[in-house]
């Protein structure tokens, strides 16, 4: 009987880091994108206040 | 809209609670320094056989790592979480159970250690019940954590918050993965991993551990406390999730470049060392990120001290997470690593990074907590001024002394033989180095001493009942709202119109999966190749389980912590197989639960030490080294020639090797009378060599046993045949 060893080591493994990493960077791309639209600079801008008031929520609040 | 409003206040009792325990244990952690730093300048300070460098150093990393930093760490996020979310945490229980648990979890540490209970991992050294205990403290405050994520009054969360979170998971698969082991005693157990595998896993775990303890907290402190120092918004919050995402996909495959040149399979350590380069990126990102937060307030930073400690926190973090991608390159790697080169990176990242961020978050937090004035700038000046010289005193010295090791080690004469055959030449070159290093590391000291009076201080000017805040908020309503997704423009535009980034942001529990995934990702990825594929570790037809008596000896080496000092793994380097032997093989350490190869050669690699000396020399050398070698640094041992071995529990321990897959044939039947007759052997042995009598029955002969065996099987006439054989349950 063919034990786990077996198996994963005629699996060719090590083939899956790269699709792993071009995953993963494909992954940071589609964050990296989506944070740099122009669209977001006010709710960043917003959020990057937070600590400074540690009394009162953000304003405007998001529901 | 909801128009209810929610009264409540924050707890900061919990706040202040580890604010005091981050002053003790950091007194108490940098004071364990000083003294190791003085047994390596002169061992005379070495005083055994609870107080010896090999048992005292992981109490300092320990100390350092779990206690200063650790409680800094949770004193800092208790205050900010809960600010950052509106909302009072969810449990004052659970804080207080984490509070006192963990301190609990550090005296135990405090006391086991020194006694030499140890599994030999670095910052994994505590025995099988205290990493139970870990684990539920740490249960305690993860629930306590993110129920209280769950009850925020603020939809977003603020990017310090995503590092807490990802520290917290991250730490608890690294705790839980590596230190899964066979208890054999109360105190004592062995790793279910062995050799390569444990290798593997202990520096995934203790990279990871640098990374997710010492790194992600603190960058979420920084990006808390930072901007409410400077008051002004961090530079660019678009550039702190940049900086959040990338260390997480990148920190997490870095670990193998701890094992460079070893007998680690090489795509594992070119990975590793791939993915350490590239953390530059983000680290620089983060470092100009937390700089920049003082653009237009850098006059404030000459007449607020705890500015300038955050100044110099973030310098040390650039110039740590510089040095370490080009450490993780193997050629630099080739001269750093084992040396005291590795041990100044890391101190100019534990004192100047961690060290300084906690005392400049002290020093912010102290007046608002005690609700006073802080008793003095000035001395909270000289503490920097202080402080900041012993950084530099003590990292320049260690890195003169790395550098001149590692260069000393691989220099060849005219003749092509080594210039420094005799290693103890290179230790004595050390020695002024060494001595800088106590005078750098003592004016620390004297700085931390000076900020813990000045807190006392502080602390005395409380008033008699501190005022609680009440805060008005309202909840949040159940369910965040839709976010439209545009109707055109393409699907491109509907997915980066979508905002699903800022749907993670607001839900905790994906954004946490998130984290999850990436983190196992990555660790799979590199973890399952090297324990599954068998071509990664040949086994050696001649290598075979240790005798019970020779376990035994090993055990001993353990509690002696004699690890710390020597490692047990040759590099296929010329000048390390002219000094040592052969290099070591991947198949050598199939047995070695756990792994001895060591971190730091402070005496020289014992791979090969099996029969190189007579017995009779090893126990002289072990009752006091410097009768054989006059200017040794290494600790006297003499309790080992009076203290008898424990042959009732070899037993136990062999049983134990066997279930992990040692194939141990008749020794699991008579283990004991087995280590008993090799005893006798090696006790008649040192005797006809004119040595003391009576030492049969003594753990001296054991520890000789083992250091006798080492290397020695690769010797054996019968040579070295690659056989593979079915991979065990421990990793075999």
């Amino acid at each position: 009987m063919r034990s786990l060893a077996d198996v994963v080591g005629a699996s060719g493994l090590s083939g899956y880091a790269i699709v792993a990493l071009i995953l993963f960077f494909l992954a940071f791309v589609a964050v990296a994108i989506n944070l740099l639209l122009p669209s977001r600079s006010a709710l960043y801008e917003r959020a990057g206040r937070m600590p400074l008031d540690d009394l009162n929520p953000q304003t405007p609040r998001e529901p | 809209m909801n128009a209810r409003l929610d009264t409540f206040s924050y707890d900061d009792d919990i706040v202040r609670k580890f604010l005091f325990a981050t002053i003790i244990f950091g007194l108490v952690g940098f004071l364990v320094g000083l003294i190791v730093a003085l047994q390596l300048a002169n061992p005379a300070f070495n005083f055994g056989p609870i107080l010896t460098f090999g048992r005292l150093r992981p109490l300092h990393t320990n100390a350092v790592i779990f206690a200063f930093a650790g409680n800094a760490w949770f004193c800092g996020a208790y205050y900010s979480t809960q600010r950052l979310l509106k909302t009072r945490m969810w449990s004052d229980g659970l804080s207080k159970f984490h509070f006192w648990g963990w301190q609990a979890i550090i005296v135990a540490a405090a006391i086991t250690l020194p006694l030499g209970y140890t599994q030999a991992k670095e910052y994994a050294e505590l025995e099988w019940p205290i990493d139970i205990a870990i684990a539920v403290v740490w249960v305690a405050f993860a629930i306590n954590y993110f129920m209280t994520l769950s009850k925020r009054r603020e939809r977003h969360i603020y990017v310090a918050i995503w590092f807490f979170i990802a520290s917290i998971i991250t730490v608890a698969v690294l705790h839980i993965f590596n230190n899964l082991s066979i208890p054999v005693g109360p105190l004592k157990s062995y790793s279910i991993y062995a050799g390569v595998q444990d290798a593997f896993m202990q520096w995934w775990y203790g990279h990871n551990a640098v990374a997710f303890f010492l790194t992600t907290p603190f960058l979420g402190l920084m990006y808390y406390f930072m901007p409410k120092a400077a008051e002004r918004p961090v530079f660019s919050y678009k550039l702190s999730i940049l900086h959040f995402w990338s260390l997480v996909f990148l920190y997490i495959w870095a670990g193998p470049h701890h094992l460079h040149y070893t007998a680690l399979p090489d795509w594992a350590s070119t990975l590793g060392m791939v993915f350490s380069v590239m953390l530059i990126a983000p680290s620089w990102g983060g470092m100009i990120n937390g700089l920049l937060t003082l653009r237009g307030a850098w006059h404030k930073v000459v007449e607020e001290p705890v500015l300038k400690f955050f100044v110099l926190a973030v310098t040390a973090y650039g110039m740590s997470t510089f040095e370490g991608p080009m450490l993780s390159i193997k050629s630099v790697n080739a001269l750093a690593h084992y040396t005291d080169w590795i041990i100044a990176h890391v101190h100019t990242g534990a004192l100047g990074w961690n060290g300084f961020l906690t005392f400049g978050m002290i020093y912010w937090l102290a007046p608002r907590l005690f609700q006073t004035q802080l008793y003095s700038k000035k001395l909270a000046e000289t503490h920097f001024w202080v402080s900041t010289f012993g950084i530099l005193l003590y990292v320049a010295s260690i890195y003169s002394a790395g550098i001149t090791q590692g260069l000393m080690w691989r220099a060849f004469d005219e003749t092509g033989r080594l210039q420094f055959p005799d290693f103890i030449e290179t230790t004595m070159r050390l020695m002024p180095m060494y001595w800088v290093r106590v005078a750098g590391g003592t004016l620390f000291i004297i700085g931390a001493l000076i900020f813990a009076y000045n807190i006392l201080m502080t602390w005395r000017r409380r008033p008699a009942a501190y005022e609680v805040q009440v805060v008005t908020a309202a909840p949040l309503s159940a369910q965040p709202a839709p976010h439209h997704a545009p109707a055109s423009g393409g699907a491109f535009a509907r997915f980066i119109g979508m905002g699903w980034h800022r749907k993670w942001e607001a839900a905790p529990l994906l954004f946490t999966v998130m984290v999850v995934v990436a983190v196992l990702v990555a660790s799979l990825f590199e973890i399952i190749p090297t324990f599954l594929i068998k071509s990664n570790v040949p086994t050696i037809a001649n290598v075979k389980p240790y005798t019970p008596l020779e376990l035994a000896g090993r055990d001993l080496y353990i509690r002696e912590g004699c690890f710390n000092c020597h490692s047990q793994m040759i590099r296929p380097f010329r000048y390390e197989t002219e000094r040592y032997g052969d290099y070591s093989k991947p198949g050598e350490s199939v047995y070695d639960h756990p792994f001895l190869w060591g971190s730091r050669r402070i005496g020289p690699d014992l791979a090969r030490e099996g029969g190189k000396y007579p017995a009779l020399w090893h126990v002289r050398h072990m009752e006091d080294p410097r009768s054989l070698s006059p200017k040794s640094i290494m600790p006297a041992y003499p309790s080992l020639l009076t203290n008898p071995i424990d042959f009732g529990g070899i037993q136990k321990r062999v049983d134990a090797m066997a279930m992990l897959g040692v194939p141990y044939g008749e020794a699991v039947n008579k283990a004991e009378q087995m280590a008993r007759d090799q005893a006798q052997a090696v006790a008649t042995d040192v005797q006809k060599n004119g040595g003391p009598a009576g030492l049969q029955d003594k753990e001296i002969t054991a520890l000789v046993a083992y250091l006798q065996r080492l290397g020695t099987d690769i010797k054996k006439p019968a040579g070295v045949a690659v056989a593979p054989v079915p991979a065990k349950a421990g990793g075999n």
